[in-house]
């Protein structure tokens, strides 16, 4: 703990000054749980569950409970692109709403055009207000790519036909922090898979700022709530890796922490689906998974509630929260030596057997004219 | 020809050091390909029992062959440029030279004879200088594996670096791809290099085999 005295003492700083601000939700997070039926115990394991999610020591948990409780104070403000929605989905559409979806309610949310009750005019007279009411102050969620092509054309959204690309853009200017949530917003996702007609990019790639990247189609719902959390508890970002993704949840590959991984190590692996290496829970490896290669927290936080993850259910990891997935992972259910080369239906192992072949012809070619040749020096 | 004289002269091609970082790095090469292709597709049967890391141990022989890579390209870059003999560095001349090219590409389609200045001729200097590059390259895409996979100790160390690479190719999967694609190059060097060196050495009595092995290269001499 005593590594995190400062950060301890910039989180409380930060609360006490977000209690100071009128709260924008008219019921408490308290009243809420009572009236969804979470008790106050429900409500600190949640907590001490996010704080270890975010990789905190446990005295955080009051800070997290704290900062749940203030999440009302922070306006968010959240952009739809070019996407499935699958993201909000995510945090929404859990069968059994938890506490994480209560709190993703809890937050002050500006705008979110599948959540908000508003329509036409009236939707964007909302964006317009939050965004200059708040100015400098809201958190900017982003999920969806931005089409670039012809000048973000193929995307419009609204009465006024604004792009996309002019909408981030203007939304991202007074933004105190911006988060693309899933894997579009991130790197593209499959709306910028090869030959990416519209020209999408991940949102770090139209706008000059950080953008905290969280990948996956979709995040869990624990790595939207938990990167809230961390803006709400410190109003800074947290850790990133390489490609701007949180440490404390892209940090480790999928397979590092896979229940699967012993029988990867002891070269015990499904042949095809439904085997009976299947059936004993063998690793999904030689069936395409791509843990190797990809970083997430799948294995440890699962989606939907806890419940299940992919390698879980039994199809291999995607790698849905990598740049490129759509075109870097194909094919999906065949590992690396099995892969074919799209465009030319052949695996890259067929290719070099192809080219040794020729060169083995060419050598042999040689080898025969070479006993017919008149030896230069004998 | 006289009996007195003899009929092979011996001269001294490869040093002790160049022999058995040649051989070294030749073992590692084929253990390599054969564990890395392993990796890539897993074709031995597990053995039933949790207790035989099949898969474990394939790769420490992959990763140990590996770091046996490393050493061998960069002791042999520093041979290279400052061994005692000048042998090697000598072929840099007919590299520049056109005309040398000219000479090495018709000895192959048994055309005129051979004349270097050191040791390689043109094309095998610039075959082994790409085969020198892409092991670095596979060291380096290796080590980026590496550092992604084991992050303490040495992993730990070159993971600024590795997240770096990681960052260039664009994700930890082009990494990989990269390197499984480079690994057919070595392969069909490999083929191509075994029969070169045989046929140099029956078709002009220069036979490197020998000389990679003994170090001398035992030449008829020229009656002429």
């Amino acid at each position: 703990m005593d590594t995190h005295a400062a950060l301890f003492e910039q989180g409380r700083q930060r609360l006490d000054a977000l209690r100071q601000l009128p709260p924008r939700q008219q019921a408490s997070l308290k009243d809420k749980m009572l009236e969804h039926g979470f008790t106050r115990r429900e409500f600190m394991q949640w907590s001490a569950a996010v704080t270890a999610l975010l990789a905190l020591p446990l005295p955080f948990s009051s800070l997290v409970a704290e900062a749940a409780e203030l999440a009302d104070r922070v306006p968010l403000v959240w952009l739809h692109l070019a996407e499935c929605t699958g993201c909000s989905e995510s945090l929404t559409r859990a069968d059994t709403p938890d506490l994480d979806t209560l709190i993703f309610d809890h937050i002050s949310l500006e705008y979110h055009e599948t959540l908000m009750a508003a329509a036409g005019w009236q939707a964007e007279e909302n964006l317009e207000h939050a965004l200059s009411e708040y100015h400098g102050n809201y958190l900017l969620a982003v999920e969806g790519a931005v089409p670039t092509a012809n000048n973000g054309v193929f995307l419009t959204v609204g009465c006024k036909g604004k792009t996309g690309l002019e909408l981030v853009k203007e939304a991202a200017a007074g933004a105190a922090a911006i988060i693309a949530v899933g894997t579009c917003s991130s790197f593209g996702g499959v709306q910028a898979a090869a030959p990416n007609p519209t020209g999408a990019k991940g949102v770090h790639d139209v706008i000059d700022r950080t953008v905290i990247n969280l990948g996956g189609c979709p995040p869990s719902e624990k790595n939207i709530v938990g990167t809230l959390m961390y803006y709400v508890m410190f109003g800074r970002l947290p850790a990133l890796d390489m490609f701007n993704r949180p440490k404390w949840a892209y940090g480790a590959r999928v397979h590092d922490n896979c229940e699967r991984r012993g029988h990867f190590d002891a070269g015990e692996f499904v042949e095809e689906f439904s085997d009976h290496n299947a059936k004993d829970g063998y690793c999904l490896y030689k069936v395409g998974c791509k843990g190797p290669y990809t970083y997430n927290n799948c294995p440890t936080e699962r989606f939907n509630g806890h419940v299940s993850w992919p390698v879980l259910a039994g199809h291999g990891c995607i790698g849905c929260s990598e740049p490129n997935f759509w075109d870097d992972m194909a094919d999906f259910e065949k590992p690396l030596g099995r892969q074919l080369l799209h465009g030319l239906d052949a695996s890259a192992d067929t290719v070099g057997a192809v080219i040794i072949g020729a060169a083995v012809i060419g050598i042999g070619a040689h080898a025969v004219a070479s006993l017919f040749a008149n030896s230069k020096e004998d | 020809m006289a009996t007195a004289t003899p009929a092979y002269e011996r001269v001294k091609v490869f040093s002790a050091a160049i022999r058995i970082f040649h051989w070294l790095r030749a073992l590692s090469i084929v253990i390599l390909t054969a564990s890395g292709f392993y990796i890539s597709w897993p074709y031995l049967v597990g053995a039933d029992t949790t207790d035989v890391l099949v898969q474990g141990w394939i790769r420490y022989a992959h990763l140990v062959c590996g770091f046996i890579l490393c050493a061998v390209t960069l002791v042999r870059a520093y041979l290279y440029f400052f061994s005692k003999s000048d042998i090697e560095r000598r072929s840099f001349q007919d590299v520049k030279n056109y005309r040398s090219w000219i000479i090495q590409l018709k000895s192959y389609f048994w055309i005129g004879g051979l004349e270097h200045k050191g040791v390689y001729g043109p094309l095998q200097y610039v075959t082994y200088l790409a085969v020198t590059l892409l092991a670095v390259f596979m060291c380096v895409t290796g080590l980026t594996l590496y550092a992604n996979v084991y992050h303490q100790g040495m992993g730990g160390a070159l993971w600024g670096a590795a997240s770096w690479v990681t960052e260039a190719f664009g994700g930890l999967a082009w990494v990989r791809i990269l390197h499984h694609y480079v690994t057919w190059a070595f392969i069909i060097f490999l083929v191509i290099h075994i029969y070169m060196a045989v046929w140099m050495g029956i078709r002009f009595k220069h036979n490197a085999v020998d000389a990679i092995v003994s170090g001398y290269d035992y030449h008829p001499k020229h009656t002429d």
